[in-house]
């Protein structure tokens, strides 16, 4: 009876190190972050898809201010000269490959329809071209607030993005 | 007889005047327009309220204390647009939305029409930035114009319409640099 409860006990405890370790595994294989001295944000492109000019400059500077609060000390913006003088430079270029217009009203009214939703394809360079990575992101605001703020939550997924891939380095 | 006359002459007189003074009391801008800064401009919190001018070739946003200046020279685009809020919003309108039997969700019927007025300019470093502000209607139009006056660099000179304008292309906004 002892016997039992014994061998019970070390399958349960080498099953909760198995799982317990799993993620610590994954962990480990995750490819190692780009180093980037400072990155520039270009302006959102939106030639296939027509979008207002107040969302193209939210979804702008919002991505911007993110990339700020992440740890990027150095975003330069879309045409600064600095830019140009910085060795690990990377450059995000992002284009609207989709956009619905959504309602407030709707979202407010019936609370199940109405959301706004941006998806934003977000290609990560080297100032030379070389592409680092490529990623669709997307926004959206379902209950509570304006249109605009699809554009907050496109950034702040973004800036994660950024993060999860980047790491912030001392420009030379 | 006499009394019909007379109410459809003053029934008729109302119509006319209401429909004439919002005409020309949205296209007259005599100072400054209460505005509110969406996002965009450096040391201004986002949506702060205050009054927008356009003066001596340049956009004066004023915030209470705080202020910024902006060069008409300096600006690649001016996009105008329309779209609404709510008219009960901030505290009361959040609070209303617990109101019982739906009651809150009725005061969202009730929406007013609001300009937009969206502005690209580039800093002394040849930076681009993006700032948006909401006005009452017909005063956009108005401060677009003002700013293409006095030197604003916009891709759609045309008023605005009911349809949002769509975003200027990366390509224009070069173009216009060089």
């Amino acid at each position: 009876m002892m016997k039992r409860i014994l061998h019970t006990g070390i399958r349960l405890f080498l099953l909760t190190v198995v799982f317990a370790a799993s993620p610590l595994l994954a962990q480990k294989n995750k490819p190692a972050k780009i180093k980037a001295a400072a990155l520039q944000v270009e302006m959102i492109e939106s030639d296939e898809i027509k979008l207002p000019a107040e969302f193209q400059v939210a979804l702008y500077e919002n991505l911007i201010r993110q990339l700020e609060k992440n740890g990027f000390s150095h975003v330069y913006r879309d045409g600064d000269r600095n830019a140009a003088s910085v060795a690990d430079l990377v450059v995000l270029h992002s284009t609207v490959r989709g956009f619905k217009a959504g309602s407030e009203r709707a979202r407010q009214v019936t609370t199940v329809s109405g959301a706004t939703s941006i998806t934003v394809h977000c290609q990560f360079t080297r100032s030379d071209g070389t592409s680092l990575l490529e990623q669709d992101v997307n926004g959206k605001v379902r209950f509570f607030g304006g249109n605009l703020r699809a554009t907050y939550d496109f950034a702040k997924k973004a800036a994660h993005v950024t993060h999860e891939n980047f790491s912030a380095t001392e420009s030379k | 007889m006499k009394f019909r006359c007379a109410t459809a002459l003053v029934g008729a007189t109302s119509l006319l005047i209401g429909l004439v003074i919002p005409v020309g009391s949205a296209q007259q801008v005599s100072g400054p327009v209460k505005v509110v800064q969406l996002i965009g401009l450096a040391g201004i919190k986002d949506k702060a309220k205050g009054t927008l001018s356009v003066e001596n070739g340049h956009l004066h946003f004023v915030h209470g204390k705080a202020s910024f200046d902006l060069s008409a020279a300096s600006i690649r685009d001016v996009v105008t647009g329309a779209d609404s809020q709510r008219a009960v919003g901030g505290t009361i309108g959040m609070m209303s939305m617990a109101a019982p039997y739906g009651g809150g969700r009725v005061l969202s019927l009730f929406r007013t029409k609001i300009d937009t007025l969206t502005v690209l300019f580039r800093d002394a470093d040849g930076g681009l930035h993006g700032a948006i502000f909401t006005m009452p209607v017909g005063m956009a139009d108005v401060i677009k114009k003002g700013l293409v006056a006095q030197g604003a660099h916009t891709a759609a000179p045309g008023e605005s319409t009911a349809v949002a304008t769509p975003a200027p292309s990366r390509a224009s906004l070069n173009k216009e640099q060089k």
